[in-house]
């Protein structure tokens, strides 16, 4: 078993997650037993991470900023083998969801979840959530610190905050630590950045009141630069004025950002400064030694520097035309010369985006042992990742990738599409989400076809909650419902983009499900046909406006 | 609704002014106050007062948390610190920790719950005012003590 | 074509609360995950009644609520709704299989 290099919990950390399965077990048992009302009970599954859906219960399981070992990743296939019908979803915030679970059966899959250190805690529920970062923290080239020590820290924080537990609506937290944003730290209730000042401090941006659903909105720079010990402090201070003053009188208006945009960022900031100048020297401020204890379990592997031009590997790309768009698109440059962060397409031609099988699962943890030092990530974007790949070994990982279907040369491409569950399985949905992508992905399978089109980010929600990140696709996709019948409203020019994030505009009437294809082909049409080289898509729309889109389109459909 | 009562504090028929009213009667010493009352006002007042009620509409409505967390940290507050409205047992642990000692809530099974409700959790990650430490410091001075034998 | 041969018409539904199964509430006042055993309601104030009588029932479910449904020549029932079909069928594509390793 190889060492992982990640947080660990400790004693206490066991402790605390084991109690709180005790907790969940006897809430459950008075649930069936009938002293708890469903009203009652519902937030109180919901902190737990069990939701009720269209067809059963699904539990969604925290990755904390998206990191894995293989071990978990082989008890998360067990769990969806026993407690499931073995398969998983990986979503776009950094959870696993099972979709078959029985309520009877929860407390004991939370209890083998608590065996390899994880749980579902605060998945859902008007909480702070699963805290996202960064996929590539700790491996990639521009990093300027990882942020999965701050992450963690803020878990810790936010993991059965007395106070916190029952927040206006739900609260969500992102973390970079890279200035290309992989982390969306612009569409986030609370965004961190971490980033260095003219004096070579690192500290952090704090951002405020982003956030997508049925009101997008780009967040507001509330601090620009916050001492990294005095995170917690702000964060208290932030959080207890959207507790107090956050609406509660209308669901739609009650997160963070309406709030911020009701009294202005002037306001929030004043308010905020003002509960900070109470609290930050209290018992929130980090001590060095805590902050040090943290990131020394985030300490990278040793990767001794090896040659970064292997010949087998160039064999390999001139003979190979998949593997050579594999490289182009699947691998991103590591710190480390000689190595490599690969992503695993979970966006095989025709497959619902983000699942995965328990074989599968197993694959992939058996890849990550033999080639990635027992690790893996979540990203955003639904893919897996092995942060840690020698190029050496890379026509190896191509290889078993390939065993397992997951070696689609996409990652970024048309058919690297981001969906949300949508109406196959969620209570919230119109629309369904993962039919439109499967005929989608289907229609453009063509490899060198996908890379000719070039970067290309379609994101699909099947309703305005925009699971799906609709808002900040190039190609945004939102199902609605209008008398019973599905149709898709397109929308262009939606970004995340650090520097560049922008919510897409809707590009006209929407479309039956059976146009979708034909429109997205159209929309691909007018692009190659407009761009001018080096030119993405979203460069393209931005350059000549969506009315040539537009006109395409709608002489279609 | 039967009051499960920590604190030891006024009478459960002692009479809690509204803010409005109380603030007509400053040496009164029992006020209530909605959610929306500004509890920083009270700072001049809170070493008379002996019972401050606090109000959740519904149990799903936080805002209390904060209140409580205000008065027993910032403003010091000692007396008797009731929740009142939709007080169940899942949330109670929550409620100690934000420093409520008195409890009005009609939930069958309360009592026994209150009771357990200090042991359900043996560890805590926040340090609030029920003065608990937090695993942050256990593992500070843990490290301390280790380092200290070398 | 299906026609709606006798009104408004519906049944009463719900997800049982110890698995989360969508079931429907039989002419004997029993949930059944069998659709074409649910009690039909004919006309609105039929609807009403079968709603309380679900309601009544709900210890072992969760917040029932009446489905608008449509009866085919033969009597096959049929939600009106794509969301309350999709709740009585089932995913409308196939889910990767635990021992799969493609999708097909």
């Amino acid at each position: 078993m190889p060492d992982t290099h990640f947080y660990r919990y400790d004693e206490y950390d066991r402790t605390l997650v084991a109690e709180r399965v005790d907790q969940f077990r006897d809430q459950v048992r008075r649930r069936l037993a009938g002293e708890l009302t469903e009203e009652q009970f519902k937030p109180l599954r919901l902190t737990n991470g069990l939701y009720l859906q269209l067809h059963a219960y699904m539990l969604r399981i925290a990755i904390p900023y998206g990191t894995l070992s293989s071990r978990q990743l082989r008890k998360l296939a067990e769990i969806s083998r026993k407690y499931d019908r073995g398969y998983g979803h990986f979503t776009t915030r950094q959870n696993l969801q099972l979709n078959w679970i029985k309520l009877e059966d929860a407390p004991d899959a939370l209890a083998a979840l608590a065996e390899v250190d994880m749980h579902a805690l605060q998945t859902s529920g008007n909480c702070i959530r699963n805290v996202t970062a960064d996929h590539f923290a700790g491996a990639a080239a521009d990093e300027i610190e990882d942020p999965r020590i701050w992450a963690e820290i803020v878990r810790q924080w936010s993991t059965l905050h007395p106070e916190f537990t029952f927040l206006p609506r739900k609260f969500k937290i992102a973390i970079t630590g890279s200035p290309n944003d992989r982390a969306a730290v612009r569409v986030h209730d609370i965004g961190l950045r971490l980033w260095r000042n003219a004096a070579g401090e690192v500290g952090f941006e704090v951002i405020v009141g982003g956030g997508l659903g049925r009101t997008p909105m780009i967040g507001k720079t509330l601090r620009a630069f916050l001492p990294k010990n005095e995170l917690l402090a702000y964060l208290e201070a932030t959080l207890r004025v959207y507790n107090r003053y956050g609406r509660r009188d209308n669901l739609y208006k009650a997160r963070i950002k309406i709030l911020v945009h009701e009294v202005g960022v002037e306001k929030m900031r004043a308010d905020v400064e003002a509960e900070y100048a109470e609290i930050r020297d209290g018992l929130l401020g980090l001590s060095d030694e805590t902050v040090e204890a943290i990131a020394r379990q985030f300490a990278p592997p040793h990767l001794p520097p090896r040659s970064s031009l292997v010949a087998a590997v160039e064999a390999l790309r001139l003979e190979d035309r998949d593997f050579a768009l594999w490289l182009k698109s699947n691998v991103a440059p590591h710190r480390v010369g000689g190595h490599a962060i690969v992503t695993a397409s979970l966006k095989p031609a025709g497959a619902p985006p983000g699942d995965a099988s328990a074989v599968q699962m197993e694959g992939m943890a058996d890849i990550a042992d033999a080639f990635s030092h027992g690790e893996l990530r979540v990203s955003h974007e639904q893919n897996l990742i092995f942060p840690h790949v020698a190029i050496e070994d890379l026509p190896a990982v191509y290889a078993a990738l390939g065993r397992l279907g997951f070696a689609e040369a996409n990652v970024g491409k048309i058919t690297d599409i981001i969906a949300c569950p949508g109406l196959d399985y969620c209570a919230l949905a119109n629309a369904r989400s993962i039919p439109v992508a499967q005929r989608i992905s289907n229609h453009f399978a063509d490899l060198a076809r996908q890379h000719d089109i070039g970067d290309l980010k379609i994101k699909i929600s099947g309703c305005i909650n925009a699971c799906g990140h609709h808002h900040v696709g190039h190609i945004g996709i939102l199902g609605v419902d209008k008398n019973g019948v599905e149709l898709y409203q397109l929308s262009l020019g939606g970004d995340v983009d650090f520097g560049k994030t922008a919510l897409g505009t809707i590009l006209g009437p929407a479309v039956t499900a059976d146009k979708v294809v034909e429109a997205v082909d159209a929309l691909v049409a007018t692009y190659l046909d407009a761009r001018i080289p080096g030119e993405r898509f979203v460069d393209t729309h931005r350059r000549i406006g969506a009315q040539p889109f537009k006109e395409r389109v709608y002489a279609l459909v | 609704m039967p009051l499960y009562n920590e604190a030891g504090g006024l009478p459960a028929t002692y009479v809690a002014l509204s803010f409005a009213d109380w603030r007509q009667r400053l040496d009164w010493p029992a006020v209530a106050l909605a959610n929306t009352d500004p509890v920083e006002d009270l700072a001049p007042h809170v070493g008379r007062l002996r019972l401050i009620v606090l109000d959740f509409p519904k149990f799903s409505d936080g805002r209390a948390y904060s209140q409580a967390r205000l008065l027993r940290g910032r403003l010091g507050y000692r007396g008797e610190l009731r929740a009142t409205g939709g007080v169940l047992q899942d949330q109670v642990a929550f409620m100690l920790r934000c420093g409520f000692d008195s409890f009005e809530s009609d939930q069958k099974g309360f009592g026994e719950a209150l009771a357990r409700a200090r042991t359900l959790f043996s560890i805590v990650y926040q340090p609030t005012e029920d003065g608990r430490a937090p695993a942050s410091l256990l593992r500070l001075k843990r490290r301390n003590v280790m380092a200290s034998k070398r | 074509m299906a026609k709606n041969l006798s009104g408004d018409l519906q049944v009463a539904s719900a997800n049982r609360l110890s698995d989360g199964v969508v079931v429907w509430l039989n002419d004997a006042g029993e949930w059944t995950t069998r659709l074409d055993l649910a009690a039909v309601a004919r006309e609105g104030r039929a609807g009403e009644i079968l709603l309380q009588r679900a309601r009544a029932e709900a210890f072992s479910v969760i917040d029932p609520f009446l489905v608008a449904v449509i009866e085919e020549e033969g009597g096959v029932i049929e939600p009106l709704s794509l969301r309350e079909k999709i709740r009585a069928s089932g995913l409308t594509f196939d889910a990767i299989a635990a021992e799969a390793v493609r999708y097909a």
